[in-house]
């Protein structure tokens, strides 16, 4: 009993920690269904964790500085009950926003009395069956490590739904997982037609094919033959000179097309030629590539892919057009400071994180921040007066719930100041105030892109540029390496000169307007790279940046 | 009572109980940027219903019960995430989670004189990890020993920490 409480608090800490794999989140499971202490124990243990968060919470928004002198005070009941009270503003605050935001969904989902329960989520189109990715899917692309792919195209990422239709890699390893449940690595070069969620043929190539008890019935076909499994794992390869089929574990139905089904089981194999001529064959697992190899590859795949973004950001530090540079991974940014990377070193460029978490960035080990309370953001203070402008970002979008999404704002707008975000509706936005507050004169440019969200970039690291050359009175969006817009701005609206001063990276600071209802503008979602310069970059440099950070 | 001071109490209600719904949330869900959106959900659901709101019945058993809800959806629609609870799991335990969601308050206040009982590094390695963020690997560094002997420390702590709120929490009733 005991021991069993000990190994549940274990695997919730792993679980927190990140660390749990599949079958220690079975294993937890099963303790809680079959034990009532230990579900009361783990749900103690739950609140703890979520009044620490809170605290954790409420203690980093009140103050920036010295917080840690905060924590250890002596009087620390004191202390407590003022971040409380701070935590108990923000939430009103967002609860503010959530009531106005609630209604403008709601008025623009025509009545929505026909749907009780369902709500729109946070963003207006997430949930329009039309758009959703999976809707047509069959499988789901869930590794690719090494994949090169036919001239023609046909690329898909990680994350993406495929189709039914051909799916072919000329080399490399892809992982589908069928939405049946089924798991099937595929060794390049292969050509595969897939049919529904249960079902795939196979022109030629090499697959490993896990079915859990659940997806039994996942089928694969072949020239003259359809491999039916019955939960198990086995191993395919198809080419010119026939079909081989083995099985590793569980068993198959082999359905030759002319003769009665045959049982294949674990350690059994099949080879049949290109003439029909059915032969015993030898079972060699490890000529397959299975789940767990694919996925330490997947690893190293990705700490080169890692290393490779390191070199080039390590060179692109010593840049004299750099105004600053936010890597998010240097090691000392846990401690609530976001070190400018630029070379020479200058630390008082180095940013102060404010609520903002850490969490994982595109690679595993690489740092990023998360944006996701109201008050979240990191607060810059740029000396300097400058002309055109770069700003170019690596960000993961949770969702545009926020009417103005900030990606870097100045605190005022003031001559010169450049206010970078996105719309709720996907629209990049840009603007530079061409002359002085209060000052009559034009007014200022607004470049919208047109939108480039949809619902299946969400959670996906994208990288967001935009250029502001003061020279040519252009300004231009980049998503992903490619213009998404170029705007000519009248010379009358774009100002000579620019400058920033403070400013919040994924946030602005409050309007000192009394009118509040855009105070709510952080970014819900993650940055993990930020990068300011003094100069307008060309198309082929983005290009480049995106290319080496591309993870 | 006129609509407007209804609404006013209804805003009370809910504001008064977003931790007892963050902790309810946070419990079943185990990670803490989900918990906060789907917070933020059971919000939005909570304030359209709002007609359904009457001051005199008690707000916490009917918010929860949208926020069950709200937490089957969420696992329904995360299926490619990993995920702690399955919804067999979130239908049996959802009562005890009420029941402890309910009495938030006091553990929070029992954790902080918790937290005070502990020895003074005990107590620091909880602040690092938990309200700096500060992952194992960077405190084992910090202090030159293995990830695995602070885990085994952290546990123990943690252990400790959940006995006396515990402990605390049956003094109340």
């Amino acid at each position: 009993m005991n021991d069993r409480q000990e190994e549940l608090e274990r695997l919730l800490f792993d679980w927190e920690s990140g660390w749990l794999d599949d079958q220690g989140i079975e294993r937890l499971r099963e303790i809680l269904k079959s034990d009532a202490d230990a579900r009361s124990r783990f749900v103690t243990m739950q609140m703890i964790g979520a009044a620490m968060q809170l605290e954790s919470d409420a203690g980093l928004s009140t103050t920036s500085v010295d917080h840690h002198a905060t924590q250890s005070s002596p009087n620390s009941a004191t202390a407590s009950s003022r971040r409380f009270k701070h935590l108990k503003l923000t939430i009103a605050a967002s609860l503010l926003v959530c009531m106005f935001g609630g209604w403008l969904v709601y008025s623009s989902v025509t009545g929505g009395a026909d749907q009780p329960e369902q709500i729109a989520g946070t963003n207006n189109d997430t949930r329009d069956a039309s758009q959703e990715p999976t809707a047509q899917g069959v499988a789901l692309v869930t590794q690719l490590v090494g994949v090169t792919w036919e001239d023609t195209g046909g690329n898909v990422e990680v994350g993406d739904a495929l189709p039914p239709g051909r799916f072919a890699i000329q080399a490399g390893h892809a992982q589908l997982e069928f939405f049946c449940g089924a798991t099937v690595v595929v060794e390049g070069p292969a050509e595969l037609d897939l049919v529904s969620v249960t079902h795939a043929r196979v022109k030629h190539g090499r697959l490993r094919a896990h079915v859990p008890p659940a997806a039994r019935g996942f089928s694969v076909e072949v020239e003259g033959l359809k491999v039916v499994d019955l939960g198990t794992e086995f191993g395919l390869s198809v080419s010119d000179s026939g079909a081989n089929v083995q099985v590793f574990d569980g068993e198959v139905e082999l359905h030759p097309h002319a003769s009665e089904p045959r049982l294949l089981k674990s350690g059994q194999g099949v080879t049949r030629t290109a003439t029909g001529v059915y032969q015993d064959a030898e079972v060699a697992p490890e000529n397959f590539v299975d789940i767990a190899s694919l996925e330490s590859r997947a690893q190293l795949q990705d700490t080169a892919h890692y290393r490779r973004w390191k070199e080039w950001s390590t060179d692109l530090r010593h840049d004299p057009r750099l105004i600053t540079y936010y890597t998010f991974d240097e090691s000392t940014d846990w401690e609530r400071r976001l070190t400018c990377s630029t070379m020479p070193p200058n630390s008082e460029l180095d940013g102060a994180i404010v609520g903002a978490r850490e969490v994982s960035g595109r690679w595993l080990g690489k740092r990023a921040l998360e944006f996701k309370q109201p008050a979240d953001r990191v607060r810059v203070q740029i000396p300097g007066e400058y002309q055109s402008l770069t700003l170019a970002a690596w960000v993961k979008i949770d969702s545009l719930d926020r009417w103005y999404n900030s990606l870097f704002l100045t605190d005022g707008y003031d001559r010169g100041e450049p206010h970078w975000q996105i719309l709720d509706d996907g629209r990049l936005y840009f603007s530079v105030r061409p002359v002085e507050q209060g000052e009559s004169g034009p007014r200022d440019f607004k470049a919208l892109s047109p939108s480039f969200w949809k619902p299946s970039l969400n959670g996906k690291w994208i990288h967001l540029a935009v250029t502001c050359d003061v020279e040519t009175n252009t300004i231009i969006h980049y998503l992903n390496g490619n213009v998404l817009s170029r705007h000519a701005v009248p010379a009358a609206q774009m100002p000579k000169t620019t400058r920033i001063g403070t400013a919040s990276i994924g946030n602005w600071a409050l309007p000192t307007l009394p009118d509040s209802r855009f105070a709510i503008r952080n970014l819900n979602g993650s940055m993990d790279e930020l990068a300011l310069f003094a100069a307008s970059l060309t198309a082929d440099e983005i290009k480049e940046m995106y290319r080496r950070g591309k993870p | 009572m006129t609509e407007s001071e209804s609404q006013e109490q209804f805003v009370r209600q809910l504001t008064e109980h977003q931790n007892r719904l963050y902790g309810y949330v946070y419990s079943l869900l185990g990670d803490h940027s989900r918990a906060a959106d789907v917070v933020q959900e059971i919000n939005l659901v909570l304030w359209r219903k709002v007609d359904e709101f009457h001051p005199d019945k008690p707000f916490l058993p009917w918010a929860f019960a949208i926020a069950r809800f709200q937490v089957l959806a969420c696992l329904r629609d995360q299926k490619r995430d990993r995920l702690l609870l399955d919804a067999e799991l979130v239908e049996v335990m959802s009562g005890e989670v009420e029941q402890q969601a309910e009495q938030f308050d006091v553990l929070r206040s029992g954790l902080r004189q918790c937290l005070q009982l502990l020895a003074s590094d005990h107590r620091d390695l909880i602040e690092q990890h938990y309200y700096h963020a500060k992952p194992l690997s960077d405190i084992a560094d910090a202090v030159d020993r293995t990830v695995g002997s602070i885990k085994v420390a952290m546990l123990r702590i943690r252990r400790q920490l959940a006995d006396c709120v515990q402990k605390r929490l049956a003094a109340e009733k």
